[in-house]
């Protein structure tokens, strides 16, 4: 079977899909699953009156088939006790949309994980924070200078000096069209990034933290660059076949790592 | 043919492309008439081999080889199978070192995980962001037991073109063969065996718009290879079986007319390609171009778009008729995304949301107006349920 021979059930949520959106309030708890890493991201919002949902929205990125289990799942639970929400599974999903592709099983897991994360934040008294919350946690949690204040070994630096590992750029076009990689090390290392967008289209800065420490201006300067932002990663190692071709980065919110090919990596010196 | 007959608007030709009728014509009397078995010994089998050796010659003469230099097989598959496995078996008393590209076509990157369990060692040589191979940083990788060098003259995928007369040049003389599979710049491209120094390269016929099922292997005189498939000796021991004799006869058919069409061919799909990439880059915002930007095939675009998946893309695009494909996993076998976009250094999160867009023989620019008048949209749908677009 083809990965995309869907039910006409499936598409038809997919084209259609049914409560989409974000809720906003005191009575509103939120569930979060997936990674965008492999290709697919939930956030599923529920309001909750009298125990029961009164009002239910998503939001997803990834495939046809999350797309179809997200809606197909608010439709299922719109209006149920939680108890009774939380009965759900992954199988009546899949079945309401009579049926799913096997290779696509795992997204109907999602749309499901996804409400029981609601409920259980809900339980558990956790409502959504106000917009920019999350932001405002991340800049105070980090320090000003925008280091992780952890110190770690990352691998391979010192044999790659030279070779792909720069502790300062005097001169960007040294870089130009390479792949670089910018190391957080506060306000320095962001400004060298958006310089190196003149020469490169591929500049990726890697932060340990979830949102960006830095000064106002040159924060939304950031933003709107071709500057591509890797938060809550770390760096772990640099590797290649005598130069840099590639980096480690152990990604904190999923506590998974992987490869990412890269020219040169820029750690700056404190 | 295929836009002409249906609504349908069909963008993915490095999938599959329809066969041009003149081949389909040439192939018709092999059917019936001119059937035959070239290795009978009677008047038919004689016209069969006669046939058999015309398509040949053909087949060289497309490639500035000589007709001995043929090898016809299944298809580029085979012919990889055949070039990296029976070099390397043939030749391990000289070295058990095999450098290919992390660029490789999927074939490519399982024989030589192939050979890893055979006892050979595989160098896998990046890409720059571009997809551009750099001879350097390939010759970089050669070592005294290194035996065979295989580089694809472009990628299927992304469109880039490799500088292939470069790595040739440079690994002459040096008692490294390179293989080269041609699959994605035949037809397109000028393969002149005669002016580059390769020693073995794979070509399919259904990419020059010839069946499906046939391909050949160019041997250059003097490369020995072991056979990979046993049976009764044809294609001179290195390829038994019986031929596909109209698979073969419309291969040949198919390169007589690449070698004559492909200059004007190439310089029309090219302004095509031109005009979808200039028209997508500005009419979806936060959208990229993947691989190279002037290095690239003739009907080659390939882009990413930030905070939406590529199969989601596709199903939409289907939904309006239009066929494309896409580097995102969800839409392969193995749920991985394309080793060729990480290879070039994309995040997974930038390779799911690529979109690839092939044009070919029969493209019109009607099928980018279609395209352009729906994909705006359908990323701004897309983009309107992913939680991850809001938060840019």
């Amino acid at each position: 079977m083809k990965s995309t021979q869907y039910s006409e059930k499936t598409l038809d949520h997919f084209r259609n899909p049914r409560n989409v959106g974000v809720l906003e309030g005191d009575d509103v708890a939120v569930g979060r699953v997936g990674n965008p890493v492999c290709g697919d991201l939930m956030e599923m919002y529920v309001r909750v009156k009298d125990d029961r949902i009164d009002d239910i929205k998503f939001q997803t990125f990834g495939c046809g088939s999350a797309i179809a289990t997200s809606s197909m799942i608010t439709e299922l639970v719109m209006g149920k006790t939680l108890d009774e929400a939380l009965e759900v599974t992954r199988a009546d999903v899949a079945d309401a949309l009579d049926g799913l592709p096997p290779v696509k099983m795992h997204c109907s897991n999602l749309a499901a994980d996804a409400l029981h994360d609601a409920i259980k934040n809900w339980r558990s008294g956790k409502r959504l924070e106000p917009l920019g919350a999350d932001e405002i946690a991340a800049a105070a949690k980090g320090c000003s200078s925008g280091a992780t204040g952890e110190t770690t070994v990352i691998q391979g630096t010192e044999d790659y000096a030279g070779k792909g590992v720069y502790a300062s750029v005097a001169d960007v076009t040294a870089l130009a069209d390479k792949r670089v990689l910018v190391l957080d090390k506060g306000v320095a290392s962001a400004r060298l990034a958006l310089e190196l967008t003149r020469v490169t289209p591929r500049v990726i800065f890697l932060t340990e933290l979830d949102a960006l420490a830095l000064p106002d201006e040159l924060a939304s300067e950031i933003k709107r660059s071709d500057v591509k932002m890797l938060f809550q990663s770390r760096l772990l190692a640099v590797r290649g076949e005598g130069e840099v071709e590639k980096v480690l980065v152990h990604d904190l919110d999923e506590d998974s790592d992987y490869e990412l090919f890269v020219d040169a990596v820029v750690l700056l010196e404190d | 043919m295929v836009s002409s007959q249906t609504d349908e608007v069909y963008l993915d030709y490095q999938s599959a492309r329809p066969v041009d009728h003149r081949v389909v014509e040439a192939m018709q009397p092999y059917f019936t008439e001119r059937f035959g078995n070239p290795a009978s010994l009677h008047g038919v089998g004689d016209r069969a081999t006669e046939a058999l050796e015309d398509s040949r010659a053909k087949v060289a003469a497309f490639l500035n080889a000589t007709p001995r230099e043929i090898i016809f097989t299944s298809g580029a598959t085979e012919s990889n199978n055949l070039a990296l496995i029976g070099f390397a078996r043939r030749n391990k008393r000289s070295g058990n070192h095999v450098v290919i590209t992390e660029m490789e076509h999927i074939s490519i990157l399982n024989i030589a995980k192939y050979l890893e369990q055979e006892g050979f060692r595989v160098a896998r040589v990046p890409p720059d962001q571009y997809g551009r191979i750099s001879p350097e940083r390939l010759r970089a990788r050669v070592t005294d037991e290194t035996i065979l060098v295989s580089v694809g003259w472009a990628s299927n995928e992304i469109g880039t073109v490799q500088a292939i007369p470069a790595i040739a040049e440079m690994l002459r003389g040096t008692g490294v063969a390179l293989h080269v599979d041609a699959v994605a710049a035949e037809g397109q491209l000028p393969v002149d065996m005669a002016a580059v120094p390769v020693d073995l390269l794979s070509i399919s016929s259904n990419d020059i718009y010839g069946p499906q099922g046939v391909g050949a292997l160019y041997v250059r005189k003097g490369v020995r290879l072991a056979a990979v498939t046993m049976g009764g000796g044809q294609e001179r021991g290195l390829r038994s079986g019986t031929e596909n004799l109209p698979g073969v006869v419309g291969m040949a058919a198919a390169a007589g007319i690449a070698a004559g069409e492909m200059s004007a061919e190439s310089v029309r799909l090219a302004a095509m390609r031109d005009r979808l990439i200039r028209e997508v880059l500005s009419n979806v915002p936060d959208s990229h171009l993947n691989g190279h930007p002037t290095e690239r095939l003739p009907n080659n675009a390939h882009f990413r778009f930030e905070g939406i998946e590529g199969e989601s893309l596709l199903l939409s695009l289907r939904d309006e008729g239009i066929a494309v494909s896409t580097g995102s996993a969800c839409s392969s076998k193995t749920l991985e995304p394309s080793h060729t976009l990480i290879s070039c250094g994309l995040l997974h999160e930038e390779a799911h949301g690529s979109l690839e867009l092939t044009l070919g023989r029969f493209s019109r620019e009607s099928d980018v107006d279609r395209v352009m008048q729906v994909l705006p949209g359908v990323v701004k749908r897309l983009r309107g349920l992913s939680p991850l677009y809001r938060a840019k």
